[in-house]
């Protein structure tokens, strides 16, 4: 039994199919098994302990998916240090603020050296020297060669070290990974091995190999991310199994080539956010989709951003013609704090969805469920089922949006709690509610964080006696999560968590807006595909007309040159507009349920048209919003 | 060869970024074009698949408008 990451790496290796696969842009693979992902991490450990490493040391890494991200990732942890990794650029993207960014996030985790890409590594000089890591920046060659001799030393004291028990111990640190918000308090959530390996085990339980069926993973999930290296990573690597990875770029550019990659290799499992279903559904041709088969696809996870039911049944619609089996698409639920995963819905059924009265979820946090005019109040999100007697809604679909009640809002399950992990949904001041309540949801399982790195007061916030307090607003129906908004001020978009903090920054000082009057928030509205993207913006009293016309377009271009967001909506409000606490504080969610309920000043005409624009982009957004302007008459 | 490769990526906008407006070489991908990096990206992988050229770190860099990229192309195809 592991007891740490390390102890995975060192008797991983035995099995032929154990290794890493990894697919370039024409489609052609590079094999590198478990056992040569080791020896490379070996040479990594020695040259870092030759250049001054020492036990605990943070060890920031930037590298595109590759062998290297490996060598580096897992030399740091055989050096007995922590591995920190972080994002690379984003391509024609704005360098300043992906050099702010990296500034923050070194500056954050105390990083001892940053290792990095030889192509990244150029553009990562100004972070560098701001942030000053002790070892500076170098990529993996630039570390002291080390010799054979040294190599051995290493293996040879790593072997030595997790026989005796000599090696990290489990409640030392395995990584840190950061949660969200990087311009702006980047939170930094540090995970023991104990945790590491835990979640590991529970993931890797989820599937376990049996006669003729041997499970392995496919993922173009970036590795600084949780699901990417938590999710799909550490469990092929504990289980000695294949992982065929794609580079998360590659996806964007040709999301094909990630069905592709699952046919042609029998991947079983394969997780995405629901931003990756959604960029099929737009972005995959029926040509490009010839000969591929996805019977082999059993779990589909869809996680890491609010899963909108419309997707999953698109999704499951349109690519059963390849063999994909309704049961494969599974909701789930997790965060970063958490290691990754809390809850599952079951693998070997097709995903299903609630229809609850909209008001009493909002005004009394009340989950009462609703009949969709025909069929039963729950349904099943499988091909088979979009029109069947379950009543389930195609969302987008003429059909479906005729025979929506109004007062009834879609929300999909996300399952059960895993092995393991408790939930508990609590009121404002942590006393547990009753099933059918709306609430904040707690967790405690045995991967928690330890907390959030240097920041005592945020762990404090998070971490209480054992349980987590998510931040996320849900109930739980039949002993089923059911997730409804957020409490906390965080934006998720394409299964990236953002500080909103750092989008309304970007507005501050344009002229004709007040400043710091800006509230951004997101949420995953009814049939949309979605989370989207609203920035409410207070105008200052002494705007001229001139910048009072120049400010939509301008807050636009800001925040795309800021973050690389663009704005799904955006209004021009009149100055007080904002709701406040009593200290003056601007109030984020309750911004978001006054703008749903329709009791924000009305913008300007100009930005009416945008607004109208972005509510057309789903068919029911835009019917309501013709609702809404029929009654304001 | 300086329009084709303007017209070319004009062709890419329209296709892959859904951009329905003439594309001239003095906008910008990310304040005129308003292109988020999901957009960039598929801007980025959709001219190299175009017009056969890879285009590394260094280059993308540099580039800020259209005029930048029609420049870089035509660099790679020499």
């Amino acid at each position: 039994m592991a007891e740490t990451v390390n102890d995975y790496l060192l008797r991983a290796g035995r099995l032929p199919d154990g290794g890493l696969r990894f697919v370039d842009r024409g489609e052609q693979a590079t094999w590198v098994g478990w056992g040569e992902v080791r020896e490379r991490a070996l040479a990594v450990a020695a040259g870092l302990l030759a250049a001054g490493a020492a036990r605990g040391d943070r060890v920031a890494l930037v590298f595109p998916t590759g062998v290297e991200f490996f060598a580096a990732f897992f030399g740091a942890l055989l050096a007995g240090a922590v591995p920190v990794p972080l994002y690379p650029p984003v391509r024609l993207g704005r360098l300043q603020e992906y050099v702010n960014r990296t500034t923050r996030m070194l500056a954050a985790c105390e990083a001892l050296v940053v290792l990095a890409d030889a192509r990244v590594k150029h553009f990562l000089g100004e972070a560098v020297a701001a942030a000053r890591p002790r070892l500076g920046c170098r990529t993996l060659a630039e570390l002291p060669g080390g010799t054979s001799a040294d190599i051995a030393a290493v293996a040879a004291a790593a072997a030595a070290t997790a026989a005796t028990g000599g090696g990290p111990r489990s409640d030392e640190l395995a990584l840190i990974q950061f949660s969200s918000g990087t311009t702006v308090a980047p939170k930094a959530v540090a995970l023991s091995h104990r945790a590491v390996v835990a979640q590991t085990e529970i993931l890797s339980g989820c599937w376990a190999d049996r006669e003729g069926l041997r499970h392995s993973c496919a993922s173009w999930l970036p590795l600084y991310h949780d699901m990417g290296l938590i999710g799909c990573v550490f469990p092929a690597l504990a289980r000695d199994a294949t992982l065929t990875l794609l580079p998360p770029e590659l996806f964007v550019a040709r999301p094909a080539l990630w069905l592709r990659a699952i046919g042609r290799y029998g991947a079983t499992i394969s997780p995405a956010p629901n931003f990756g279903y959604s960029l099929c559904l737009t972005r995959v041709a029926d040509a490009e989709m010839e000969g591929v088969d996805l019977s082999c696809w059993r779990a589909a996870l869809n996680g890491a951003e609010p899963v909108a039911p419309g997707v999953l049944r698109a999704f499951a619609r349109r690519f059963a013609r390849w063999g994909l089996s309704p049961a494969a698409l599974t909701p789930v639920y997790g965060l970063s704090e958490a290691a990754l995963a809390v809850t599952f819905s079951a693998l070997d059924r097709p995903s299903r969805s609630g229809w609850y009265d909209r008001e009493a979820l909002a005004r009394e946090r009340v989950a009462r469920r609703v009949s969709p005019g025909a069929g039963g109040a729950h349904g099943e999100n499988g091909a088979h089922h979009a029109h069947g007697a379950h009543g389930a809604h195609d969302a987008g679909d003429a059909r479906g949006l005729a025979g929506l009640p109004e007062r009834a809002q879609e929300i999909v399950s996300v399952g059960r709690p895993l092995p393991g992990f408790r939930l508990s949904v609590r009121d404002p001041h942590g006393r547990e509610l009753p099933p059918g309540r709306v609430g904040r949801l707690w967790v405690s399982g045995p991967s928690l964080m330890q907390g959030y790195l240097g920041d005592p007061e945020s762990t404090a916030r998070a971490l209480r006696a054992g349980w987590l307090d998510t931040g996320d607003l849900g109930f739980l129906d039949d002993g089923e999560l059911y997730l409804t908004g957020r409490a906390k001020d965080l934006i998720i978009l394409r299964g990236r968590n953002h500080s909103p903090a750092e989008i309304e920054q970007a507005v501050d000082s344009l002229p004709g807006a007040r400043a710091g009057c800006a509230v951004a928030v997101s949420w995953l509205p009814d049939g949309a595909s979605g989370e989207v993207l609203a920035l409410f913006v207070e105008r200052s009293r002494h705007a001229t007309p001139a910048e009072l016309a120049a400010l939509p377009d301008a807050c636009r271009g800001a925040v795309l040159a800021a973050t690389g967001l663009a704005l799904d909506r955006l209004e021009i409000l009149a100055p007080g507009t904002l709701p406040r606490t009593s200290s003056g504080k601007l109030q984020r969610s309750e911004t978001l349920r006054l703008h749903l309920a329709g009791k924000l000043l009305a913008p300007p005409p100009v930005t009416t048209l945008r607004l109208a624009r972005a509510a057309a982009r789903s068919g029911l957004g835009y019917a309501r919003w013709r609702l809404a302007r029929r009654r304001e008459g | 060869m300086g329009t084709d490769i303007l017209d070319g990526i004009a062709e890419v906008a329209r296709e892959h970024l859904g951009w329905e407006g003439p594309l001239t070489g003095d906008m910008r991908l990310v304040e005129d074009l308003r292109l988020d990096s999901v957009r960039l990206l598929t801007l980025a992988a959709e001219v190299e698949n175009r017009f056969r050229v890879v285009l590394s770190e260094t280059d993308e860099a540099a580039i800020v408008t259209v005029g930048d990229l029609v420049e870089t192309v035509r660099r790679k195809l020499g």
